[in-house]
């Protein structure tokens, strides 16, 4: 019997000194780099949640989050010394220049709890290519448009009727004007690519569709871009609109009746206290569109599999709902007024109580969310730096009548296009 | 080991050891960069630099059809020739005014030194908000005084007269205080002379001061032609090369060949060689003038 109590103790004993082993094999420490852009304001609140998940997580992960101004360079720098970060949040768009230094994360939703079904389709769809999956996303930049309700009413219009076609664009730009105050009823900047690309693929579709196997620029003879250059060189003409680089900075002193710009523009005016509306873009002649750019998670190729998977954990958690139903995604969206990119997440009461991300997440979900070009053409960077601001600026400063510049656009799309056909 | 301490340590070889943390740092830094500068302008180079396609003297050749890297050589010139001259007379006439030492003179070299030690961005976005054709300041006192609005941030023929300002209140301290520190050295024996001889300021300024300091005046006249050819964070802070490109210098142009657009380093490095061979060229000319003159 005593021998049998003895043999039962070593027992327990063995077993017990062999848990703990086992329990440092699974949370071995790990520690994985994490690069990103986020100088701004939202940096900070960045920096707080990843030491929040560096304290709060059992599995030894420690995040080494590294923020840079010049985070393009200085990826493209590491990456050329086949160096570089575990996990970078970037733009979606990335995988169309640093492609071969991603890896596939499409297996994020078998390896962690997170649900694919919860996450709106088509923004997965935007960090995708073919079968492969390079971005998990974090962030949906939308853009809406913003109008100050108290010029409407100044000007008697109706500060809770924004435009909704931009034939009343224009028709109310020319109504908000008051040169006697330096207030110009549209707000649209011939500095600021991304602002007339929104705008003028709802005029005129995609400047870059897929033709058969080939692509294909739409500049030259597009009646919805003519149409948009014409009413931007009127508004100008009229003195409904500024030639100005700067119109977020008019708009948050109140000097803009209506702009179109990403939900960074709500910070200068709740700052500077003006009161605004915010709605979806008015729809054009090329139909309903929910134009965005996705920023996303991606796992570069110089991870191994364990950084990898700690990445992966770090992802999950930034998606995981707590018991309060709140998550670092809906905190992050709340904090910075980005509409959010799950169904669970939109659900949350508090998200709908916001009505800025009410309003922002309006935009039908179903309609086509590529920004400018087809989502899948890898030269849209090319577009919009080269292509655009040349078009634009040529009709704004009468270097070149409306059919020049789409014609001179056209040239240069062509150029671009031959280089990925 | 005792052999080499021996041989470093002859006289004839231990200066090596002196100039070589130097000479190591140039290599890393200036002449090897340089080296891969011009051995990528005659390849095709993403930005990632993982693949590298030989094209020749392509890039050049594209480079001189490119419309834009035209233009951007003509708005480097004119930006040049607006900034230089005022620069460095500009400088030399201050740096007179405050050579003594006295409190007032001390206080006002600290005024002309204070934007060099600001940052490029700081003051790029100082200006353009107060240029700010809307909201700025000095819109608003034009305003008050009846003098209209002057769009000076969005005007081609005018943004880049704006630029330059900006460019020379920035950095013209430096070349005062320089001035002052050469005009100190004059001998004060000169001046006394040319009082007795019935001088007066400015006779002193042109007879005395000017040709005492030519040395410094070539060498900020150097630097500044220098500095100008190569103008990119005031531009990219201020107008990024707007309106209508009339702002955009080479360097402006050639950093977002590299980086912003279509990243491509091969045309951009063949770009930076042709601005590195206008800027020895114009150097040497101006070196081998100097030399001419001393002698």
């Amino acid at each position: 019997m005593k021998k049998k109590v003895l043999a039962l103790g070593m027992a327990a004993l063995m077993a017990a000194s062999a848990m703990p082993t086992m329990s440092v094999a699974a949370e071995e420490p790990i520690t994985i780099s994490f690069w990103n852009s986020f100088t701004g304001a939202d940096g900070d609140m960045l920096v707080e949640l990843v030491d929040k998940f560096n304290e709060e997580n059992e599995d030894g992960i420690t995040v080494d989050m590294d923020i840079s101004a010049d985070f393009n360079s200085q990826l493209s720098t590491a990456f050329a010394a086949e160096t570089g970060p575990t996990m970078i949040l970037s733009s979606s768009a990335y995988r169309f220049t640093y492609g071969d230094y991603l890896q596939d994360v499409s297996d994020v939703f078998d390896k962690t709890t997170l649900d694919k079904s919860d996450f709106i389709q088509s923004y997965l769809d935007y960090c995708s290519d073919g079968d492969k999956t390079f971005f998990v996303p974090f962030q949906v930049v939308g853009y809406y448009m913003y109008w100050n309700k108290d010029l409407f009413e100044a000007a008697g219009l109706d500060p809770e009727t924004p435009p909704t076609t931009w034939e009343e664009w224009e028709s109310m730009a020319e109504q908000l004007k008051d040169e006697s105050k330096n207030v110009y009823g549209s707000g649209i900047s011939y500095d600021y690519a991304y602002q007339i690309a929104h705008i003028m693929q709802r005029f005129g579709g995609l400047a870059v569709t897929k033709d058969g196997d080939a692509w294909k620029a739409n500049f030259a003879d597009n009646e919805g871009y003519t149409e948009f250059l014409n009413m931007y060189k009127t508004l100008i003409d009229d003195q409904a609109n500024p030639v100005e680089a700067d119109t977020d900075s008019m708009m948050s002193a109140g000097q803009v009746g209506m702009t179109v710009g990403g939900p960074w523009v709500t910070a200068g005016l709740d700052t500077a206290g003006v009161n605004y509306g915010i709605g979806l873009i008015p729809q054009g002649a090329a139909g309903d569109m929910n134009s965005v750019e996705v920023l996303g998670f991606a796992v570069t190729t110089t991870a191994s599999e364990e950084e990898k998977a700690a990445a992966y954990k770090f992802i999950e958690w930034w998606n995981t709902a707590d018991e309060e139903g709140s998550s670092p995604a809906l905190e992050w969206s709340l904090a910075n007024g980005f509409p959010a990119y799950t169904y669970s997440v939109q659900e949350n009461e508090e998200y709908q109580a916001s009505p800025k991300l009410s309003a922002m997440s309006a935009a039908n979900p179903d309609a086509p969310t590529d920004f400018i070009v087809d989502s899948n053409f890898a030269g849209i960077n090319s577009i919009i730096s080269d292509v655009i601001p040349e078009m634009i600026n040529s009709v704004a400063f009468d270097s070149a009548s409306v059919e020049e510049a789409l014609n001179t656009a056209q040239e240069k799309a062509d150029e671009i296009v031959a280089e990925y056909n | 080991m005792k052999r080499i301490m021996k041989y470093w340590n002859q006289p004839s070889t231990s200066p090596y050891v002196f100039v070589a943390p130097s000479i190591i740092l140039l290599l890393m830094f200036s002449v090897i960069p340089l080296l891969t500068a011009f051995g990528l302008s005659l390849f095709d180079v993403p930005i990632t630099m993982n693949k590298a396609d030989f094209v020749g003297l392509e890039n050049f050749t594209d480079a001189f059809k490119d419309r834009r890297f035209i233009n951007s050589l003509k708005i480097t010139a004119i930006f040049t020739l607006l900034e230089v001259p005022i620069q460095v007379i500009g400088a030399l006439i201050v740096g007179a005014l405050v050579s003594k030492n006295n409190a007032r003179n001390n206080f006002f070299r600290a005024i002309y030194f204070l934007p060099v030690v600001c940052s490029a961005t700081a003051i790029g976005i100082m200006w353009r908000m107060i240029l700010h054709s809307n909201i700025g300041f000095v819109t608003a006192c034009l305003q008050t005084m009846g003098l209209g609005r002057i769009n000076f941030m969005n005007t081609p023929g005018l943004t880049i007269f704006v630029v330059s300002f900006i460019s020379v209140w920035r950095s013209f301290g430096i070349s005062a205080v320089i001035y002052v520190t050469a005009i100190q050295q004059v001998p004060s024996s000169l001046y006394e002379a040319a009082q007795m001889d019935g001088a007066g300021p400015i006779r002193q300024f042109c007879s005395i001061t000017f040709p005492s300091v030519r040395p410094t005046f070539w060498y900020i006249l150097m630097t500044r032609f220098a500095g100008a050819l190569q103008i990119f964070d005031i531009i990219y802070i201020t107008t990024n090369g707007g309106p209508n490109y009339t702002t955009e210098s080479t360097v402006t142009y050639i950093y977002s060949r590299a980086f912003s657009s279509s990243s491509s380093m091969g045309y951009a490095s063949a770009m930076s060689v042709i601005l590195f061979g206008v800027i020895m060229v114009i150097t040497i000319m101006m070196y081998r003038r100097m030399n001419k003159e001393d002698a």
